[in-house]
């Protein structure tokens, strides 16, 4: 791991850098090549999740060498006093997607849960198919082990990061590499025994 | 045993502790449903074929066909659960059974935000 820039604001809260700039956009590169690949005639929507996703889908969009529409999707976030108790969503697609090929951008798949709501939203409108494209993926915590994660940039450890649009209370999203946290938040709720 | 119904009302259900109620609320919240210790399973029976020893997953997910077991910070009661998760495997290797760690679960809920719960509140 490289050390950290120390430019950066927000440097002085980060333990350590996991992934630099240079090896976040070397990967995006590579899953744009395979996703060209993929895709080549078919007529792609890439689909990502407000706000984490932007940046990951503004440089993987802009290292393809098909076309494809960009849409957005944003949901609530799960709090402990969820007013309906269940997700909703905030931001819908604008694009119709029944028969055109979906891929989810995903900043980080960590239990799978926000992912398989979005999934089962998206399959309603009867797409030609659904996959996801996640830059991170954590399998530590992974609750839905199904999810059809077609291209994967990194695989990490159990570790709370920030950057490259991940953020911790809406903070780091700006920095364009992906660090961890010098003190992992916990919650003090008390477990069973 | 209870269990959640995304399509209407659904009975009470009396957790055992508040980080299980806790963990139904955030599969409520992703539309995910659920059923709260449904099933037992046998780990050890006497001579008599009496069951001396079982083990009871917190919850079972229906759709992912998966049983999750939320378990303490108390490192004693981590490795009897641990056992007994091994065991399980051993004896129904077509279960999928899943292990929550209490440091993983506390990491999720921070995620989230969540705020503190006093153990006074559990259960």
């Amino acid at each position: 791991m490289s050390s950290l820039p120390v430019t950066r604001p927000a440097a002085g809260e980060l333990k350590e850098v996991l992934l630099s700039e240079e090896q976040v956009r070397a990967r995006v590169a590579e899953l744009a090549a395979d996703i060209s690949r993929d895709y080549t005639g078919r007529d792609l929507v890439l689909v990502t999740v407000l706000k984490g996703g932007i940046f990951f889908l503004a440089d993987l969009s802009r290292a393809l060498t098909i076309p494809a529409a960009l849409d957005f999707m944003a949901i609530t976030s799960y709090t402990a006093d969820s007013p309906s108790g269940v997700a909703r969503l905030l931001k819908d697609l604008d694009e119709e997607i029944t028969g055109r090929h979906v891929l989810l951008v995903e900043d980080i798949i960590d239990t799978g849960l926000t992912a398989a709501y979005l999934l089962r939203v998206l399959h309603t409108r009867n797409p030609a198919s659904v996959a996801i494209c996640t830059l991170l993926d954590k399998t530590a915590r992974r609750i839905v082990p199904t999810l059809p994660i077609r291209y994967r940039g990194f695989e990490i450890p159990d570790a709370f990061v920030v950057g490259y649009g991940l953020d911790f209370r809406q903070q780091y999203r700006h920095l364009p590499y992906i660090a961890v946290l010098k003190e992992e938040p916990e919650t003090s709720l008390s477990l069973p025994g | 045993m209870g269990h959640n119904n995304i399509n209407g009302p659904r009975p009470p259900v009396r957790f055992a502790h508040a980080s299980e109620r806790e963990f139904a609320k955030l599969l409520d919240f992703y539309v995910i449903r659920w059923e709260y210790e449904p099933r037992s399973f046998p780990l050890e029976r006497d001579a008599e074929g009496r069951v001396v020893e079982s083990f009871s997953p917190d919850f079972y997910l229906p759709d992912l066909d998966l049983y999750i077991e939320l378990t303490t910070l108390k490192q004693n009661l981590v490795t009897r659960k641990n056992r007994k998760v091994r065991r399980v495997r051993e004896l129904y290797p077509g279960v999928r059974l899943m292990i929550l760690y209490a440091r993983d679960f506390r990491k999720l809920l921070a995620k989230y935000d969540i705020p503190a719960i006093s153990s006074s509140e559990a259960g």
